[in-house]
């Protein structure tokens, strides 16, 4: 499948041999001189009171270097977030949830430090916590955050963290238009990322300099993070990130690399931390929540109100939860035409693990109440499915969420390509059912790219670009427009990536935001090459500068075309060198809009299910699975079916299996593979089918619209509305496990 | 992990001599699917491991002897499943062995190992039980023969004595027409440890035998003598009051996270009406043959 690698074709991934045989450096490959190795100190109670830390035992494990408590930090001790500075490096005077380090040993082997983490002596008291919406909703609920770190916050006495109000039009004043209302409350629970690299961080003092090593998606937030908590300038903390193996937004935010730091400056020597699959439970999960729709309509279907109500019950400490919560209650009526809508949306601090950003950004959750809410009504109004969505779509242009960006897309061609594909007018074969939903999420509302790219004198070139390439294919993507822009083979292209001292900033790598930002910002480098290279061949050929034309790889004067590295190989004479081009892409804050920027591009997808469902044991067999996504233009083809398969087994994974189960302390009871199970090949649908709709009308090159989470933000509703089809149950809690089915048969039969 | 000693005995008297020499926190290591993990997540924490992968009598793993079958300690769950005669006779036992972890599991883990690692929810404790397999002991006092259900005690327990190895599984082709199948219950369909695991035999005297597990501290071996299960045209209450009495002891924890128990109880029941089907199927195929 070699081919040029032009835009709109499907080469080879670059990376993907080294990733595929192993070959691939992960963090956790990386090994320094003089290495030490850490382990984490941990209690098993998700909250406690730490009475004393007695290292004296551990100490004496032979080969062990250093034993760092809380005691051994700051005063006070150094915090940090990406919303609120409310993570401590370790726990201080209480763990807050389960698997919160108290203490971290550094030592000479792996086995060494473990040995000295079951010897270090924790006194302390179990206190009670918060585990669940309810529990931390509480009016005597015990406060998961401190009252005094929140002074001047009206919730500073509660665990609510935060209220969001967003909405448009007055409900009160067109419900009386509404011939029919329903309410509905769907619960999603929480889970986490699993990506198949566990998180992992390198620190090495380099005399008044740090570099550190990460699986971080966002190396220059990191960098700007540790840098003011050690005052360090940025020029001296180097943040080195290699290609993750697997993100899914688990891996966007700080999270032991200031502990790796603090151990590493103290020790004098490099240490590393390499997570468990264990401890990344207890590390990153989605927001569980619980989201009440009120939805009014017309009896032939038309959304006349909408009042949303979202809860989301985030961990200890927010990380970026609040911004998750947030942005998605924004979008949560969805992509219709709604005359009036309200969303009250909260966060609820509990005792349990921190929960950030997740492919989806909060969108799943909200959108498999909405979608299933809408369902319902469909069939109390008798209205099909589909048509209910279609009659209230926005055309494009249509501000349907009032001042930000209006629809994007045809989204009409998506919905009825979903509908085709899965044969919705065809009947459906006994003991089957079909669902279908739709799901749209905010790409970026800002972004800052910068981006070099050097076209070598014989016709290489090297990208230079701090995007992070955890699977997705971001590689590809850029070396594919330089390829296009320069006319040189694909092969011919080096990426560099993930090292702060070697490409420019970047803000991060997140909200599907990569191939439109980043790939403008390397677009308009190569826009600046092109430039360049209009001024060499005017002094080449004597000729003027309007009369030549730089494009696609090509020189175009007056009567003659030239490929582009001719002209620079040419041009550069005999020294030789190189033509360098920066680009740069700003997407800036928007200071009156309710998320502070409106959206660069919505992902649009709809996914439509069939299903067979076992009546004696409850198990769901996924028939078919179609999801289409409003692309825009699929500039590789092949990452972007991936991506989008990717996402669609993802979806299923919360769908039919995943769920994190505590105990009634809030002590996570699955920790690990064994009894949190995502799926498998043999878990596939039948038959998968990702297609998209491309009409070259996204903001980024090419027409391109971030793609990579739009396959999974409608799974859950359009499975359990094929479920309900298929046997008549209404299941409003995931995950839909044979049990959950079967329990509800069986309620039914009762009945 | 821990540190531990390693020992790779030649011959199964040395492999007994190394066990005796070797005191009381020992381990054996055949496949190591189970061992590796729980000595990696310190669970188990041996001063001693001994592997048996390279003692000569163990080779050829599996050998058809006339009517019996002889399976090593070090037969593997693909050459069990590869097996032409085992697909023949034991059918169920393939189809247990078959869903055992992933290829890659197989590949290592061995039938012998599956059952003296003492899980409730082995997936090949049923087929061995309905088989009535022999399990071959040898230690210091020489070599015994143990009924499987003899052998198998409880959760991590076996019929094992300090110093002893069980060095081979022992299967005779039944005298009379059997049919039989295996069913499991799990979350997914990948890889995964049962929440229900049975196997059926039914023989052309009528009689049905049934073993599962998963449900209780180990597997358990129950037979219907009234020829109710045998029969196609039984009435569905009578069948229903046969498998009341053949699941009376399933007892499934309530503290497991992988089924409630009124669900494993209820599938016990499905999966036996599933089984017990499936086996007659192959029996009439058995006799259609014979």
């Amino acid at each position: 499948m070699t081919s040029n690698g032009l835009v709109g074709s499907s080469p080879n991934r670059v990376g993907g041999r080294d990733r595929v045989t192993g070959a691939q450096q992960y963090v956790a490959d990386i090994h320094l001189p003089n290495e030490l190795h850490a382990k984490l100190v941990k209690i098993e109670e998700a909250r406690a009171r730490i009475i004393s830390i007695d290292t004296t035992k551990a100490a004496q494990v032979p080969g062990v270097r250093l034993i760092l408590t809380p005691d051994d930090l700051p005063h006070p001790m150094p915090r940090f977030g990406p919303q609120y500075q409310d993570r401590p490096v370790l726990a201080v005077g209480e763990v807050k949830y389960h698997g919160e380090p108290v203490a971290a040993v550094a030592a000479d082997t792996r086995e060494a430090a473990e040995e000295a983490v079951a010897l270090v002596q924790v006194e302390y008291e179990a206190l009670p916590g918060v585990h669940t919406i309810d529990a931390a909703l509480d009016p005597d609920a015990p406060l998961v955050q401190d009252p005094s770190s929140r002074s001047g916050d009206p919730f500073a006495y509660s665990n609510i963290r935060t209220e969001f109000n967003f909405g448009w039009g007055d409900i009160s004043a067109v419900e009386g238009e509404a011939d029919y209302v329903i309410e509905r409350e769907y619960e999603f629970p929480m889970v986490t990322h699993f990506a198949i690299e566990p998180h992992a961080f390198i620190a090495e003092p380099d005399g008044d300099e740090l570099n550190v090593w990460s699986t971080i998606q966002h190396p220059y937030l990191l960098q700007k993070i540790l840098a003011k908590m050690l005052d360090l300038p940025l020029s001296k903390l180097r943040i080195f990130a290699p290609d993750p193996g697997g993100g899914f937004g688990g891996k966007q935010h700080a999270k032991l690399e200031p502990l790796v730091s603090y151990m590493a400056m103290k020790a004098g020597r490099p240490v590393r931390l390499v997570m468990s699959l264990e401890e990344t439970f207890q590390a990153v999960r989605r927001s569980s929540t619980r989201v009440r729709v009120r939805l009014g309509l017309t009896s032939e279907g038309d959304m006349v109100f909408s009042d949303i109500e979202t809860n989301y019950l985030i961990g200890a400490y927010v990380d970026i939860a609040d911004r998750v919560a947030g942005k998605s209650s924004y979008v949560a009526a969805g992509p219709y035409r709604i005359p009036a809508v309200k969303i009250v949306g909260r966060t609820i601090l509990s005792n349990t693990t921190p929960t950030t950003a997740f492919r989806g950004f909060g969108v799943p959750q909200i959108t498999w109440a909405r979608e299933s809410t809408l369902d319902e009504a469909a069939l109390e109004l008798g209205i099909d499915r589909l048509d209910i969505r279609r009659r209230n779509l926005p055309e494009k242009g249509f501000e349907f969420i009032p001042g930000d960006l209006p629809a994007d897309g045809d989204w009409s061609q998506t919905v009825d390509k979903a509908a085709e594909l899965i044969g919705w007018d065809t009947p459906v074969p006994e003991g089957r059912g079909r669902g279908i939903a739709i799901g749209l999420k905010s790409g970026p509302t800002t972004g800052l790219s910068y981006s070099t790219v050097r076209l070598l004198v014989d016709g290489s070139a090297l990208i230079f670009c701090g995007t992070s390439d955890m699977g997705q294919g971001a590689r590809t993507v850029f070396a594919q427009i330089v390829a296009q822009e320069m006319g040189i083979p694909i092969e011919s292209i080096n990426v560099i990536m993930g090292d702060t001292a070697t490409v420019p900033f970047d803000q991060q790598t997140s909200a599907s935001r990569s191939t439109v930002l980043m790939g403008t910002s390397v677009y308009r480098a190569c826009k600046e090459i092109h430039g360049k290279v209009k001024t060499m061949a005017a002094r080449l050929h004597g000729a003027d500068e309007v009369d030549i034309e730089v494009d696609s790889g090509t020189v175009r004067l007056t009567g003659e075309e030239l490929p582009i590295v001719d002209v620079v190989r040419e041009g550069l004479g005999p020294l030789g060198g190189e033509v360098i081009g920066n680009g740069e892409m700003r997407k800036e804050k928007e200071p009156d809009h309710p998320l502070a920027g409106s959206a660069a591009f919505f992902e649009f997808n709809c996914t439509a299910i069939e299903v067979e469902v076992d009546g004696e044991t409850g198990e769901i067999q996924i028939v078919k699975h179609v999801t289409v996504g409003d692309v825009g233009t699929a500039l590789n083809p092949q990452q972007v079916k991936g991506q989008d398969d990717g996402a669609a087994i993802m979806g299923l994974g919360h769908t039919l299996m995943e769920v994190i189960i505590h105990d009634d302390t809030g002590r996570i009871r699955n920790l690990g593979a064994i009894d949190y199970r995502i799926p498998t090949s043999k878990d596939l649908p039948l038959e998968l089918i990702s297609a998209s709709i491309e009409n070259k009308d996204g903001p980024g090159p090419y027409g391109v619209k971030g793609i990579s989470e739009g396959s999974l933000l409608c799974t859950a509703p359009a499975v359990g509305s094929a479920v309900r089809d298929a046997t008549g149950l209404v299941i409003r809690d995931l995950p839909l496990t044979p049990q959950r089915v079967w329990e509800a048969m069986r309620e039914r039969d009762r009945a | 992990m821990k540190e531990f000693s390693y020992e790779r005995p030649e011959s199964l008297d040395e492999a007994i001599r190394v066990l005796a020499a070797s005191g009381s926190d020992v381990e054996i290591l055949a496949g190591g699917t189970d061992l590796v993990i729980a000595m990696r997540d310190r669970y188990r924490e041996p001063t001693v491991v001994v592997d048996l992968k390279r003692i000569a009598e163990f080779y050829p793993s599996l050998v058809w002897d006339g009517d019996t079958v002889t399976l090593s300690a070090t037969a593997t769950m693909t050459e069990v499943v590869d097996d032409e005669g085992i697909n023949r006779h034991f059918p169920a036992l393939a189809e247990a062995a078959v869903v055992v972890g992933s290829v890659q599991i197989r590949n290592r883990a061995t039938l012998l190992g599956n059952i003296c690692n003492g899980s409730p929810a082995a997936d090949t404790a049923p087929p061995l039980l309905v088989y009535d397999a022999i399990v071959v002991v040898a230690g210091p006092a020489g070599i015994r023969r143990v009924a499987i259900d003899d052998f198998i005690v409880g959760p991590g327990r076996t019929n094992l004595q300090d110093g002893e190895i069980a060095i081979a599984l022992e299967l005779t082709v039944p005298s009379r027409p059997l049919g039989s199948a295996y069913e499991r219950m799990t979350r997914r369909r990948g890889t995964d440890l049962a929440s229900v695991t049975l196997c059926a035999a039914v023989d052309d005297a009528g009689i049905t035998r049934v073993a599962f597990g998963s449900v209780g501290p180990r597997a358990w071996l129950r037979v219907d003598e009234t020829g109710v299960l045998a029969d196609p045209d039984a009435p569905a209450e009578a069948r229903a009051a046969v498998f009341e009495g053949i699941f009376a002891d399933a007892s499934p924890s309530v503290k497991s996270l992988r089924a409630s128990p009124d669900y494993r109880r209820a599938m016990l029941r499905v999966l036996g009406a599933r089984a017990v089907g499936r086996a007659r199927g192959r029996l009439a195929e058995v006799r259609g043959v014979s």
